[in-house]
């Protein structure tokens, strides 16, 4: 292929993967400009044909409003950020003692479990949710934040489990043995040679259990009363039966968002990282 | 491992347990109580007569099937557009991970106004490219709003996804493509000789995820059409949801909810037989 | 004791009539339970709606001062559980569930006959002097197999709202009276994209459904759902009447209207001014002069339905309080029910939240009528029938109407079909409810 062609191909090729990196961003953000645009305006202003966006239209009393009720605010992140917080915590704990038992195991026993932890993901939550009612309902758990935590690990164990467990399948076992040799036992093999090189895919299970959590409302809208309301709770309430704050709704949800945007953003090398090792070798 | 099992087992195990019993037995509120009785396989026989349960079938079937290929298709162009060089700003994995962090709540409403037949933005902005003369009733009409759903769902589904492949591409290792150029391969024959054979647990692991996920959605449902207009967009997860609170037909909505088990594990076991044999091996040239 | 048995958060009072209780009641209402301080007193639990939902004083703000005055009088404690209105069905049905007490008084939508098995019968517990004062009526949707489980405590029923501008600007002098004048002016009124009519057909089921809307026909045609044994009688001539009615106003309405799954949609369309007709609930006149939301203030104008072959008919809202079967206190729940529904608090209802009051001497105060102007055109819809059909299967019965009333609406079926299936399927849901 003679220079110029060569150079025209690569060319070519950039120019696609440019277009291509264009159109992916305008495709990802365009509902998400929509909903911080529509947070400041009216809502005379969204039901014209077309949606009116002249000067007066816009508003920041939606934020206004939504800043006023801060102690509902204040109260529902808080609430949030404990049950994502603790159930991220103990689904890493948890989650890594058994993905490693697991790792550990003979090859189809493991497999085999590892499939039984993934059909608990399949059953709808709607069905199993008045079972888990009464469970907590005996347990005392409703309106907890230990409540709360238990049911989220519900459906976040068993990812972050599968999600472990592959990772730490493709550790070399000589660097256990190793630690064999020196006379560790199988739990200090553990929290010292093993845990410690596992930091990306524990970082990318600590992101997605956190973010499950977070955002979890089904189970949260039943299993709470007044105590323990959470944030996707606190926006729901813009819902009404016969008026709907949109906008103030949608600026409670740009605010729920930032939270975990920014946890994101912390942890982003984290997340690549921990994905490639771990769920891929599952 | 005994306490992640202990949790296990009383916060999974026992519901879907007791679902799994509630199917087989008819639930009455009678004197301040549910009573339950046996009723074996009336439930089961039912769900066979059921009109309604043939179309949620056949709807989330559809759905599935649609979702899953949208979304892996979508995200496997996204992760290899993201594993470009140019792609390779922080700035993009920020800006994938945007709809992941959206609470579903919000997701839905704001989606439901966006595709309003009288005042969504959609409309407005298709009227003002040209692309359309009238507005379009988008949630309407069945098939069209089956259509509108999947776009909501893909938007939101892709992150994980393309997460999940960006990181199955970046273990590539650099010298088998190096090795692929040296024989002379053109991009495409790079792209189906050394990318996607890498890929094939990924995206095996992604198609399983994902399926599972797309067959159980559930707040899109309730929030755009709650299974309307005219039963058009019912699928089997609303149904139950919509038998079970609706209805109080518990013993009804759990032999639906087994039936979504009972057909997820078949399609994952399908799926995981696959995949099993012939796990990625190196390529030497 | 003399500590406030309120606490609150320093959310500062602003009246409804603005419409800023929009939100700011509905996050400022998550606060901590009242009289909590008193440790002697007797708790009563509370599910409520979220304002601007119909909500008790406590909830939503008006009343306060009578309500510390209450709770200290009769030491007791009111812990609040104010939920969305999408959640509310689905938690009492868990709560219920699971057998266990969680509430004393529970607010009902239509659902009374559905848990009548949970809830205490109140028939006698209510004063003579309060039921004298509240319209018979309001007792038929919480009143089941002979009891009487719950109080009504806003008449909000169906009425016709129209823009006036676009009326006039059409020449049409009033609004419309009958059936022929509504299709008439419906068409009249459906140009340049604009539309005459517009409803929310696309959530089937519940009050305020595509099912509860062609009962209002069904009712104006002089046809009713169910027959003495309770097995339905709607598969006759106006029952089909009805929903032609509705097939036929079909190209002169809203095309968004069969997908709007909630009122608020449509309730939008009418406040842009893109249609000009529609039927709607008392809320909808405070909400029309809301300017940020509304580009229709001051050109609402309200009127009873239009009549059919036996008159003008609607349904009813049916907003009520009950008391659960499991409660420890009913007689103080009862109280509390009677609290809200006494004359000072219905008054400051309707002028603070804009929910008109239930009992009838306060509808005919002469300050509520000024200050809710269309009061009295929703107390002149009372003098006609409304009927709502609330059975234990409601929700299964409106589910299946509601959705052949949606196929027939979108041409897929006549009338005459859609019917026919409706009552076929509805005779077998209530057979498996009466022999088990």
């Amino acid at each position: 292929m003679s220079p110029s062609r060569r150079r025209w191909r690569q060319l070519l090729g950039d120019t696609v993967v440019i277009t291509g990196l264009g159109v992916f961003v305008i495709w990802t953000l365009a509902p998400i400009v929509w909903m911080i645009l529509s947070s400041f305006l009216f809502q005379r202003a969204l039901i014209t044909k077309p949606p009116n966006l002249s000067a007066d239209s816009f508003t920041l009393k939606n934020f206004q409003k939504v800043f006023e009720a801060s102690d509902a605010l204040i109260n529902a992140f808080t609430n949030s950020a404990i049950i994502a917080g603790g159930t991220t915590l103990i689904a890493l704990a948890l989650g890594s003692a058994a993905a490693y038992a697991l790792a550990r195991l003979q090859v189809p026993a493991g497999n085999r479990i590892a499939l039984m932890v993934l059909a608990t993901q399949m059953f709808p939550g709607i069905v199993i949710i008045i079972p888990l009612f009464i469970v907590l309902t005996r347990f005392k758990l409703i309106d907890t934040h230990v409540g709360m935590m238990a049911v989220h690990l519900s459906f976040v164990l068993p990812i972050v489990i599968w999600i472990l467990k592959g990772f730490f399948e493709a550790i070399p076992r000589d660097l256990e043995r190793a630690a064999a040799v020196d006379g560790a036992t199988t739990f200090q093999t553990f929290r010292l040679v093993v845990l410690p090189i596992s930091l990306p895919p524990l970082f990318a299970s600590a992101v997605f259990a956190f973010i499950e959590s977070w955002n979890d409302f089904l189970f949260a809208v039943i299993m709470t009363r007044m105590n323990t309301k959470t944030v996707p709770i606190l926006i729901s309430e813009f819902q009404g039966n016969y008026q709907t704050a949109f906008g103030q709704m949608l600026a409670a949800a740009t605010l729920a968002s930032l939270p975990v945007i920014i946890i994101a953003i912390i942890f982003r090398r984290y997340i690549l990282l921990g994905f490639s090792e771990g769920a891929i070798k599952g | 491992m005994l306490p992640a099992l202990l949790v296990l087992i009383a916060v999974v195990l026992y519901p879907i347990g007791r679902s799994i019993v509630l199917s087989f037995q008819r639930v009455e509120a009678k004197g301040g109580r549910f009573e339950y009785t046996w009723t074996w396989l009336d439930n089961y026989r039912a769900l066979f007569r059921d009109e309604a349960v043939s179309i949620a079938l056949r709807n989330s079937l559809y759905f599935t099937a649609l979702d899953v290929l949208a979304t892996v298709g979508i995200a496997l162009t996204v992760a290899l557009l993201l594993n470009h060089r140019f792609g390779r700003a922080g700035i993009f994995r920020i800006v994938l991970l945007i709809p992941w962090a959206l609470a579903p709540v919000a997701n839905g409403v704001l989606w439901k106004w966006i595709l309003h037949g009288n005042y969504g933005v959609l409309n407005a902005v298709l009227k003002e490219l040209g692309l359309i003369d009238t507005y379009v009733n988008w949630l309407g009409e069945p098939s069209l709003a089956l259509r509108m759903m999947l776009l909501a769902d893909v938007w939101k589904s892709v992150p994980f996804i393309a997460l999940l492949l960006l990181a199955g591409l970046q273990n590539i290792p650099g010298y088998l493509y190096r090795a692929a150029k040296l024989d002379g391969a053109t991009l495409l024959q790079q792209f189906r000789f050394v990318t996607l054979p890498a890929l094939r647990t990924p995206i095996a692991i992604a198609v399983v995820l994902q399926s599972i996920w797309s067959f159980k959605v559930f707040d899109l449902i309730f929030v755009l059409t709650k299974g309307g207009p005219g039963d058009g967009t019912l699928m089997l997860n609303f149904l139950a949801y919509r038998v079970t609170f609706n209805f109080l037909d518990f013993g009804y909505g759990a032999a639906i909810a087994n039936l979504i088990f009972g057909i997820m594990f078949v399609l994952a076991i399908i799926f995981i037989r696959l995949i099993k044999p012939g796990a990625p091996r190196s390529r030497t040239a | 004791m003399s500590s406030p048995r309120i606490l609150r958060s320093s959310i500062s009072r602003r009246g409804m009539l603005q419409g800023t209780a929009l939100a700011g009641a509905g996050l400022a209402t998550t606060r901590l339970p009242f009289g909590r301080g008193a440790s002697a007193a007797t708790n009563l639990s509370v599910l409520s709606p979220l304002a601007p939902d119909p909500a008790p004083p406590g909830v939503a703000e008006f009343s306060e001062e009578a309500f510390a005055a209450w709770l200290t009088e009769n030491d007791a404690a009111v812990n609040y559980e104010a939920v969305a209105w999408p959640q509310l069905h689905d938690k009492m049905a868990t709560n219920f569930a699971s057998g266990s007490y969680v509430h004393d008084v529970i607010y009902m939508s239509g659902w009374v006959p559905e848990f009548s098995e949970f809830l205490t019968p109140i028939g006698d517990l209510i004063s003579p002097e309060l039921k004298a004062d509240l319209p018979d009526s309001s007792f038929s949707t919480v009143t089941w197999d002979g009891g009487v489980y719950g109080v009504v405590f806003t008449l909000s029923l169906l009425t016709l709202y129209y823009n006036t501008e676009h009326l006039q600007n059409a020449g049409i002098s009033a609004p419309p009276a009958t059936w022929d004048e509504l299709k008439g002016y419906a068409k009249e009124l459906t140009k340049d994209g604009q539309y005459g009519w517009v409803l929310n057909y696309g959530a089937p089921e519940g009050i305020g459904g595509t099912a509860s809307y062609w009962m209002t026909f069904l009712q104006q045609a002089g046809g009713k759902m169910y027959g003495k044994d309770g097995l339905p009688v709607f598969n006759d001539a106006p029952g089909v009447d009805a929903l032609q009615l509705m097939i036929d106003l079909m190209p002169y309405t809203d095309p968004s209207s069969i997908s709007n799954v909630g009122i608020v949609d449509a309730t939008n369309v009418l406040k842009a001014g893109t249609a000009s007709m529609m039927m709607n609930w008392p809320f909808m006149w405070n909400e029309a002069q809301n300017e940020e939301t509304s580009l229709i203030v001051g050109k609402l104008g309200s009127a009873i339905l239009p009549a059919g072959p036996a008159g003008s008919a609607s349904i009813d809202g049916t907003d009520a309080w009950t008391i659960t079967r499991n409660s420890p206190n009913p007689e103080l729940a009862m109280k509390l029910i009677e609290f809200y529904l006494s004359k000072d608090v219905q008054k400051r209802q309707v002028l603070d939240t804009g929910w008109l009051p239930i009992r009838l001497s306060a509808l005919q105060d002469s300050e509520v009528q000024t200050a809710a102007s269309n009061a009295a055109v929703v107390l002149d819809q009372a003098t006609h029938p409304y009927e709502s059909f609330v059975t234990p299967d409601y929700n299964a019965v409106t589910q299946t109407l509601g959705t052949e009333v949606q196929k027939a609406l979108q041409g897929e079926k006549t009338a005459a079909e859609a019917l026919k299936d409706a009552s076929d399927a509805v005779t077998e849901i209530v057979n498996k409810r009466l022999n088990g």
